[in-house]
């Protein structure tokens, strides 16, 4: 398949009736996500869409969603997702950014969306009196044809752009064709090993390239897609596993914290679930063991990726993990290349640090109408993803950090990772983040933001034992703060930037 | 009763809505839906319940009848013997 609405047509060809999404009590089968992407597409045609023209879609996960996503693609448009919490402002950017032409909201997000200023199709559910200027309702769909639309489309050509935010400025565009995304999808099915058997729970959103190849890879072996927009209830979530029958979960590493710490899920069982995958970030190794301990009969399988690379460069096999590469994010996915490099782009040793790149079909084609920072990102030897790591001897990579995120102390550089995967590892602690404090003397310092595991019993002089025993002096933290909760990123990150300011505004205040 | 719905939904108004007007609070309203918590956001409130009220959330009574609404947080706390 070379188009990534290819998957979706390809399973309604093979098994039209077969379920594809479960939502709630609904269930949809592959044929009515079908039909109802054409009659999507037709009307977005219908509207004045273009080849290469770009949608914005602001919705939560929903079978609406999933028919827009794949409409969006077959009309031959370019499929900009955002977070449906976005406020009115945060659109504007983005129509603004993008140069979209038309929107699509749910009824939902369309309540909180008032006044954008391009043609805005609405999902069910939004009742009279709607402020936005020129609404579509959903219910026109119900006069368009069902039928493929019949616009010719090339691999090379856009799919989506997918918007990143940085340590620094504005939030980037990045651009995915279907090359990018079918490739991507290929990889990640066969490492998986995904067959139309196979069902997920989704609790990511779609559109983070995570969540999005929940979709994509379930939809191209014809499985199935559980949507549960309310992981706020772990248990539930939990508990619709059961009900529902899925072999597969994915996470974020908050996602494992609180199921691990706050939820069910050591104490349930779910003798489907064959896999769990993680990726979004580095998740410390203590808990990465005690997941492992926890269901032992499931594999875990270890990832790591970028927006940049359609979202997935490395798995770690679930076997190696458990046998002797526990802290590694793997080796490259089927059709990747990694290697490590200097600035300079000179490839370096086994076990020696430098930048991580790659090379593959899934690379982006390039930021948004940003040459300069494609320019700083795409060199002639791959996609510098930011991140420093070393490979070892049999070609298993190792993260050290992000690259902008290292601390140096006194002349050191060091990792907050390392000093973050020390915390978790106490025991005492749910959550951890460290990041850097400017300070005269040592031009950084390590700060400290700790969720304590039970706040009633949680004292910091047993903690800092525990680091004293474990870490050089210069990597214990100089200050310390107790939360009850970290900020988090819509993906489910640890948001840095947030107690960056948090810690800016009190030195300035102080 | 009142005193108790005052004091969750200032603190939600405090951690969850602040200086965002496009949100109103109604004690019926689910938390989750209206965008209002999310999974960090329903850790904050249980935690604020247990130091204010010296309760204990076990791991099973995080579930959506007892966290979804303000109502449904008033129930909860009165199974728990808060009043």
């Amino acid at each position: 398949m070379h188009l990534v609405h290819e998957f979706l047509e390809s399973s309604c060809a093979t098994h039209p009736e077969k379920t594809a999404l479960l939502h709630g009590g609904q269930f949809y089968t592959f044929s009515q996500i079908n039909r109802l992407s054409n009659k999507l597409a037709h009307l977005l045609s219908a509207q004045g869409l273009k080849k290469g023209d770009r949608v914005l879609v602001i919705m939560e996960n929903s079978s609406e969603n999933v028919a827009s996503y794949y409409g969006i693609l077959k009309a031959g448009g370019v499929s900009v997702e955002i977070h449906e919490r976005s406020t009115p402002s945060e659109a504007s950017y983005y129509i603004q950014n993008s140069g979209a032409k038309i929107c699509i909201l749910s009824g939902l997000t369309a309540k909180r969306l008032h006044g954008l200023d391009i043609p805005v199709i609405i999902g069910a559910g939004l009742h009279t009196d709607d402020p936005l200027k020129k609404h579509i309702p959903w219910s026109d769909l119900d006069s368009m044809p069902d039928r493929d639309p019949s616009v010719t489309i090339e691999e090379n050509e856009l799919a989506a752009i997918v918007y990143t935010s940085g340590s620094t400025g504005a939030p980037k565009g990045v651009m995915l064709s279907h090359k990018n995304l079918c490739s991507n999808t290929a990889s990640i099915v066969s490492y998986l090993g995904l067959t139309e058997t196979d069902r997920i729970m989704a609790v990511l959103p779609f559109y983070y390239v995570y969540g999005k190849t929940l979709l994509n890879t379930h939809f191209m072996v014809g499985g199935s897609v559980v949507i549960n927009n309310r992981f706020a209830f772990p248990n539930a979530v939990i508990k619709e596993m059961v009900d529902k029958e899925v072999t597969g979960f994915a996470g974020v590493p908050s996602t494992f914290a609180i199921l691990m710490n706050r939820s069910i899920f050591t104490k349930t069982a779910i003798p489907t679930l064959r896999y769990v995958t993680q990726a979004g970030g580095a998740m410390a190794p203590a808990l990465t063991k005690r997941l492992i301990e926890h269901h032992g009969n499931t594999s875990l399988f270890i990832m790591y990726g970028a927006t940049e690379a359609s979202a997935r460069l490395t798995y770690l096999p679930p076997e190696r993990l458990v046998s002797d590469k526990l802290g590694s994010i793997g080796i490259p996915i089927p059709d990747v290349q990694i290697t490590i490099r200097d600035d300079a782009g000179k490839e370096l040793k086994l076990n020696e640090v430098g930048n991580i790149c790659a090379t593959g079909p899934n690379i982006m084609q390039g930021y948004w109408q940003d040459l300069e920072e494609t320019s700083k990102y795409l060199k002639p030897w791959g996609l510098v993803t930011g991140d420093l790591g070393h490979k070892d001897e049999e070609g298993f990579i190792f993260l050290t950090g992000r690259k902008k995120e290292m601390l140096k102390i006194g002349g050191e550089r060091v990792s907050p990772k390392e000093i973050e995967d020390v915390i978790i590892a106490s025991g005492l602690v749910h959550e951890s983040s460290v990041i850097g404090r400017p300070d005269e003397l040592l031009s950084e310092v390590p700060v400290a933001y700790i969720v304590p595991m039970d706040e009633k019993t949680f004292k910091l002089e047993d903690l800092k034992a525990f680091l004293a025993e474990r870490l050089a002096g210069h990597k214990h933290p100089a200050y310390w703060y107790l939360r009850k909760a970290m900020p988090k990123k819509p993906s489910g990150k640890i948001d840095k930037e947030t107690l960056k300011n948090e810690l800016l505004h009190e030195m300035h205040t102080a | 009763m009142s005193e108790i719905i005052s004091v969750i939904t200032e603190f939600i108004r405090e951690n969850f809505i602040a200086g965002r007007s496009d949100v109103t609070l109604d004690p019926d309203q689910s938390l989750i839906e209206s965008g209002i918590m999310d999974s960090t956001g329903v850790l904050e409130l249980v935690e604020f319940l247990e130091s204010t009220y010296v309760i204990r959330v076990e791991d099973e009574e995080l579930v959506p009848e007892n966290l979804e609404t303000i109502n449904n947080i008033l129930k909860f706390l009165q199974t728990k013997g808060v009043s």
